[in-house]
């Protein structure tokens, strides 16, 4: 398009190296900080290394070590099972929270500004927070909270199978008024005629929100579902902080994993190992996905 | 506008049937538990930080024994928060972080308009592999890279200073994405006119394109204050130990530190969330609209 008002072929040259340039120092930034990085992994990964010198070629070797490792396993169980209930828990509520707004004649704009407050704390903060909130003995906050309902201490984050879903609470209540929001967009560009048609069809109004409120909603939903996999499949601050994997690594996350290698162990190749698994865990995933999502449209 | 109010599945006339007004009130309810529930674990901390140690573990006692939850503190005299702004030497951690967040806005509005300036006017050959390289990279976990990238940095003698976090802002997908959309929906009469002047594309960049682009330049710099102010991964590691530490690595080190009491942590957490929440309540119509309506274009 920009080509026309050049005459020559020297001139529209020149343009080009000045658009290149003009680019460069933002795909300088993106070599270094994510494009060159990626590949570095996925070399580390086969590689021996001592700190950060490359020692000798490794192979496999690395992932046979991070497969057999003991904290491997429960850290891919703990991955799939904060997926799962993230789907459960996570997924939903913001659906139903921007359907509750957008149904709401009162108080539309204080319910639209509360809760997407906890968005803005940062997550640090968050896991601060409800970790003390969750805290075991009679000082947790929630315990208290309970204790004058006569409900005993319970052990909250100390406890196995309770531990997943409270960190899963704890995200749902940083991210779900924000996602909520995003559906709230989608719902006001419904056009109210819809709604017109559906009540004159005689559409109850579980069966207008069925019918036609919902399907509204899918198509940011399919894209919401997918990066909230890409982004649950990360977790690591949540663990980290609330219980650093425990008790008994029954909340440790194959992001932890590699924190721990890399950080506490200073096992670079065996970090990027599991880093490149996690990577190939999503690409794998994404991909079915959009494939069953295609097939779905056709 | 009124009319307006009533543009979802329920209408006026429907609030005649006990059902739907059973079903409408327990929205309102859930609504207002859901406001409730947003809000509180803020309050509460911000609440805590006024309560001194013993106060905040045991709660206050009952006359059955029972120790309750008091949700006011006893007194609201600021001395623990002076004292906990002192001792941990909190001006300097908010300095440093008002030095990432500043340089991190800069170059995220800087080098992200720039490449997507390329990438929306200038489409120089070869762009779009370029464009589906970046789009890629909001799909691959960005945590994948952080070993290599702590390994780069370390190598290239960044250790300890503030210039690879500014940078790092400078390389996002997410908002080379939001500029390009931006920028593609440019009339492009101003863009030729300038450029029959004889304005060159950089010139063409920071004295039209940027100034004409205010509304996603806002955005932009609201998302990128909270990454700054909120990220702790990448400055823990490349900051830790120096006398660079954000407020945020300074509150990850409580994680394990034990030389920290619980109500120092408190009021961490509240120096943390602090200027976020400050600024969320000065720019909550721009943040709960734009940046909303933003994200789903994006």
């Amino acid at each position: 398009m920009t080509g026309r008002t050049l005459p020559n072929r020297s001139d529209r040259r020149k343009r080009e190296l000045g658009a290149w340039l003009i680019m460069l120092p933002g795909l300088l930034l993106f070599a270094f900080f994510i494009w060159e990085p990626l590949l570095a992994a996925v070399r580390l990964s086969l590689y021996e290394a001592n700190g950060m010198r490359v020692v000798r070629f490794a192979g496999l070797e690395n992932f046979r070590s991070v497969l057999s490792s003991p904290d491997f396993w429960p850290s891919v169980r703990n991955t799939f099972l904060y997926l799962l209930w993230s789907l459960a828990i996570g997924f939903l509520v913001p659906i139903a929270l921007a359907i509750f707004i957008q149904e709401s004649v009162r108080l539309k704009s204080l319910y639209r500004t509360a809760v997407y407050l906890p968005n803005i704390v940062p997550s640090l903060a968050t896991v601060f927070l409800w970790r003390y909130i969750f805290r075991s003995d009679g000082s947790g906050a929630l315990n208290m909270l309970l204790s004058a309902f006569g409900v005993e201490a319970q052990a909250w984050l100390n406890d196995p199978s309770r531990v997943i879903p409270l960190i899963v609470v704890t995200m749902t209540w940083k991210g779900a008024g924000a996602t909520a929001l995003l559906y709230l967009a989608g719902l006001q560009g419904i056009n109210p005629e819809l709604y017109e048609a559906a009540i004159i069809d005689g559409a109850n109004v579980k069966q207008r929100i069925l019918h036609v409120t919902l399907p509204q909603l899918y198509n940011l939903a399919r894209t919401l579902l997918i990066l909230q996999v890409i982004a649950v499949f990360q977790i690591l601050y949540e663990p980290l902080v609330m219980t650093n994997g425990g008790p008994n690594n029954a909340s440790i996350s194959l992001m932890q994993l590699v924190f721990r290698y890399a950080f506490e162990k200073y096992d670079y190749s065996r970090a990027s190992a599991v880093s490149v698994l996690i990577s190939i865990a999503l690409v794998v995933l994404t991909a079915v996905y959009n494939r069953l999502n295609r097939e779905k449209d056709m | 506008m009124k009319k307006a109010v009533y543009a979802g599945a329920v209408r006026p006339y429907d609030l005649r049937s006990p059902r739907v007004k059973a079903g409408y009130t327990l929205m309102t309810m859930l609504c207002v538990f859901a406001v409730l529930l947003a809000l509180m674990p803020v309050v509460w901390v911000i609440l805590s930080g006024f309560k001194d140690l013993k106060e905040f573990n045991r709660g206050v006692k009952a006359a059955d024994n029972h120790y309750y939850l008091q949700f006011l503190p006893v007194s609201f005299s600021p001395d623990g928060y002076l004292d906990t702004w002192n001792q941990m030497k909190y001006v300097r951690y908010y300095l440093n972080s008002l030095a990432v967040v500043l340089g991190s806005v800069i170059c995220a509005v800087l080098f992200n308009g720039l490449l997507a300036y390329g990438l929306s006017r200038l489409k120089p050959r070869g762009w779009k592999v370029v464009y589906a390289l970046i789009m890629g990279t909001l799909m691959v976990p960005a945590t994948t890279s952080i070993v290599p990238l702590f390994i780069n940095i370390t190598r290239l003698g960044f250790g300890g200073s503030f210039v690879p976090l500014w940078l790092s802002a400078g390389a996002s997908a997410f908002y080379v994405v939001l500029f390009k959309n931006f920028y593609d929906a440019m009339p492009n009469s101003l863009l030729e006119a300038a450029r029959l002047d004889g304005c060159d594309d950089w010139r063409l960049f920071f004295k039209i394109v940027l100034p004409l682009s205010m509304p996603i330049n806002i955005v932009i710099v609201i998302y990128a204050v909270n990454a700054a102010w909120s990220d702790f991964l990448l400055p823990y590691l490349v900051l830790s130990g120096t006398r660079l530490e954000t407020v945020m690595v300074r509150l990850f080190t409580y994680r394990t530190s034990d030389r920290v009491n619980n109500m120092d942590i408190i009021r961490a957490i509240v120096f943390s969330i602090l200027p976020p929440i400050l600024l969320f309540i000065a720019f909550q119509r721009q943040i709960t609209q734009n940046v909303v309506s933003a994200g789903i274009k994006g």
